[in-house]
């Protein structure tokens, strides 16, 4: 009894504060989500008007394919290849060390700054990608990448990629560390193959690892916002605006707050589904082993 | 013996308060946009005139960067504790305050400084809102066609002045591999002043206005027109490709460079250029389409406004009728090139593109003040959207008049 108390002594002050600064404006955003503001004068509720909306508005649904469309090249791409980099990078190589430092460095930077690193890279003119397209005498495939409507959204994933991949090869590595060699030792000795060495003792005790990446890479991919904001604003024409974009324009340009907060809200939900079912599989699953 | 500790102690915080709330009313709070080097120079200098005109005054002037301000601004007017002055742009932005009783008139001022006679009328329009005045126009400038001398002299060009002369121009310019028009559309509104201008020169300043006010569909035929000569432009490679990967600084390089002759801006594009590049800049009226149609032109004004709940009113008012006097503009004028309205300003305070300017202000019938100034910032916002689409597809005009047309009714409904 008298522990539980010390308990919530301890855990008071940042549970106020975490109900100030995350609880209280979260359920003030659903509150707001019902009315209409400009954020000068009083909120009128206007119940689920907001919603309707929504529903009705193509520039909601091009966001939020492009969240999926992100979420899907996101749970793809850089999984899969830091995955592959991890494995590489964790048996004695030459230069590991250097590889592993070169491949995570991306990770340093803010993503203000890498987006603007690829704005030059993508730079019609003068980029590097470009100018190595026309180079290796691929003249034809040379482009604005980010001012055309059809590769922008690839072209600002791709930097999100770029940024990404480290961070899942780290988590992964780390993953592997734990693993006793003397295990995947002994399967080689009883004549496992390398592919069912990774199949069937490498991926099941990385799970905990596995786990980790899997909601961080879905969390990173709904959450998008600053390299859409920096590389092309949701531009052109909404074709790489994502959700957490549009919110932003709709309650910091158009000064519709509770339009806004809508669009949030719809996010949070979407976010807390995946989460919540996964995070509650995972559990149900280490329980039951 | 605790109360006997505290007394001094209140005595002491009491004695603060009376003291600060008395030197408060001595401090005036401006808060302004000027954030760019050279503006905020200015701005620093006009407050330490001012200051050492009104000893007693001690002014807190606090600049903020253009878009946060715009942000800030919002929560500032709604809070109690605004500032006493602050800067703002003339047209929807200042009308939108006023519209929520967000800001406070001082006619006794205009009234008082004798401004009717100071600054020229066209400015009244964009002060006054119901007789009453709320926007002290401070200083502003103008939009052209900016072009490299040396370009046009290269291949024998003069300053188009019809739209014939315009294409022929081009056609020329293209002939000899050079871009007609540098442009980066990336945040938008420099394409939003193509909009402005061939809007302005096709259907009139008082058409443009309505439209921009959302008083008349975009599905009107008479915009039909200004996306048909646009399309005609975009489609014969008037303007360098991809515009939509560059911002405005980045398009400019084109212009810099070389590789294109001609870019549709404002005055300040002047800040953005090296001073080689600056001495071979010359500008021109955007060209005459249809002779029977007044001119018009953009010219955003910026100025000054006093928060509803503005602690001083008093001084604040003292500020405005300083900020309106000759001593108050000429800063802006001399060190920053821009144009202010008080009529009094000597011209030799001007240099000589601004003399050039000023000029062609003087020739022209109306003013606007900008695309995404002229309107409600929602509207804006999202049409200018469209006008991206519209530059990736010019084909599809009339399905993206109806789109803006959509916008317009959700807007003003």
């Amino acid at each position: 009894m008298e522990k539980r108390k010390v308990q919530w002594r301890f855990l008071a002050v940042p549970l106020i504060f975490y109900t100030i600064w995350v609880i209280g404006p979260t359920i003030y955003t659903f509150y707001l989500s019902l009315t209409e503001w400009d954020g000068l004068t009083d909120p009128n509720f206007i119940g689920i008007q907001n919603y309707l909306d929504l529903f009705n508005d193509s520039i909601f649904y091009t966001s939020l394919v492009n969240n999926f469309i992100w979420l899907l090249i996101f749970l793809l791409v850089p999984v899969v290849l830091g995955l592959f980099l991890a494995i590489l990078l964790s048996k004695k190589i030459r230069w590991a060390k250097g590889f592993k430092a070169a491949i995570y460095s991306p990770m340093i930077l803010a993503p203000v700054v890498i987006g603007l690193i690829w704005s030059w890279i993508y730079h019609p003119k003068a980029g590097l990608l470009n100018n190595t397209l026309t180079y290796v005498g691929l003249n034809f495939l040379t482009r604005g990448w980010l001012s055309n409507p059809e590769t922008a959204l690839y072209a600002v994933i791709g930097a999100a990629v770029w940024r990404h991949t480290g961070y899942v090869m780290l988590l992964f590595l780390a993953g592997l560390t734990s693993i006793p060699p003397t295990l995947i030792e002994a399967a080689r000795i009883d004549g496992a193959t390398a592919w069912q060495r990774f199949r069937y003792i490498i991926l099941p005790l990385l799970k905990p690892a596995t786990v980790i990446v899997l909601v961080i890479t879905m969390i990173q991919s709904l959450r998008a916002f600053d390299f859409v904001n920096i590389m092309t604003r949701g531009g052109p024409f909404n074709s790489t605006n994502v959700l957490a974009n549009y919110m932003y324009t709709e309650a910091f340009r158009n000064y519709e707050m509770g339009y806004g907060a809508a669009v949030a809200v719809i996010l949070f939900i979407i976010m807390f589904i995946f989460i919540f079912f996964y995070l509650r599989r995972i559990r149900e699953e280490e329980l039951s082993v | 013996m605790k109360i006997k500790k505290l007394l001094p102690i209140l005595l002491v915080f009491s004695l603060l308060l009376v003291f600060s709330s008395v030197t408060m009313a001595e401090t005036l709070t401006v808060n302004t946009y000027t954030s760019d080097p050279a503006p905020r120079k200015a701005m620093k200098k006009l407050v330490d005139i001012y200051e050492e005109n009104n000893p007693d005054v001690d002014v807190q002037l606090n600049i903020t960067a253009h878009e946060d301000f715009k942000k800030a601004i919002r929560v500032w007017l709604s809070s109690d504790d605004p500032p006493d002055v602050f800067s703002w742009f003339a047209g929807n932005r200042a009308k939108y305050f006023v519209d929520k009783g967000l800001v406070m008139p001082f006619t006794d001022v205009w009234n008082e400084e004798n401004l009717d006679q100071k600054i020229p009328r066209a400015f009244k329009s964009i002060s006054f809102f119901e007789d009453e005045a709320y926007f002290l126009p401070h200083s502003y400038y103008w939009w052209a066609v900016y072009y490299r001398e040396s370009i046009f002299a290269e291949y024998g060009l003069e300053e188009p002045q019809t739209w014939e002369e315009l294409l022929e121009v081009g056609e020329t310019l293209k002939d000899n591999g050079i871009t007609p028009f540098a442009i980066g559309t990336k945040f938008k509104w420099t394409a939003a002043g193509w909009f402005d201008y061939l809007n302005m020169r096709i259907n009139g300043p008082k058409f443009h206005t309505d439209l921009m006010h959302g008083e008349v569909p975009f599905t009107d035929d008479r915009v039909a027109e200004v996306f048909k000569k646009w399309k005609y432009l975009i489609e014969n490679d008037f303007f360098v490709e991809n515009a939509a990967a560059y911002s405005w600084q980045e398009g400019l390089q084109f212009m810099t460079q070389g590789d294109a002759a001609m870019y549709l801006m404002g005055q300040f594009i002047n800040d953005a250029v090296s001073e080689d590049v600056q001495k071979d800049m010359n500008f021109f009226r955007f060209p005459i389409i249809d002779k029977d149609v007044p001119v018009g032109e953009d010219l955003p004004t910026d100025g000054f406004m006093i928060p509803a709940k503005a602690p001083n009113p008093e001084l604040a008012k003292d500020f405005i009728a300083f900020l309106a006097s000759v001593e108050g503009q000429r800063v802006f004028a001399e060190d920053m090139g821009r144009m202010v309205p008080n009529k009094d300003v000597p011209d030799e305070v001007y240099d000589k593109p601004a003399l050039k300017g000023k000029k062609m202000i003087e020739n022209t019938d109306a003013l606007a003040q900008f695309y995404d100034r002229d309107m409600d910032p929602e509207m804006a916002g999202d049409t200018m959207d469209l006008l991206m689409k519209f530059w990736q597809y010019p084909d599809q005009y009339q399905s993206i008049m109806e789109e803006m047309e959509q916008v317009r009714q959700k807007v003003m409904e």
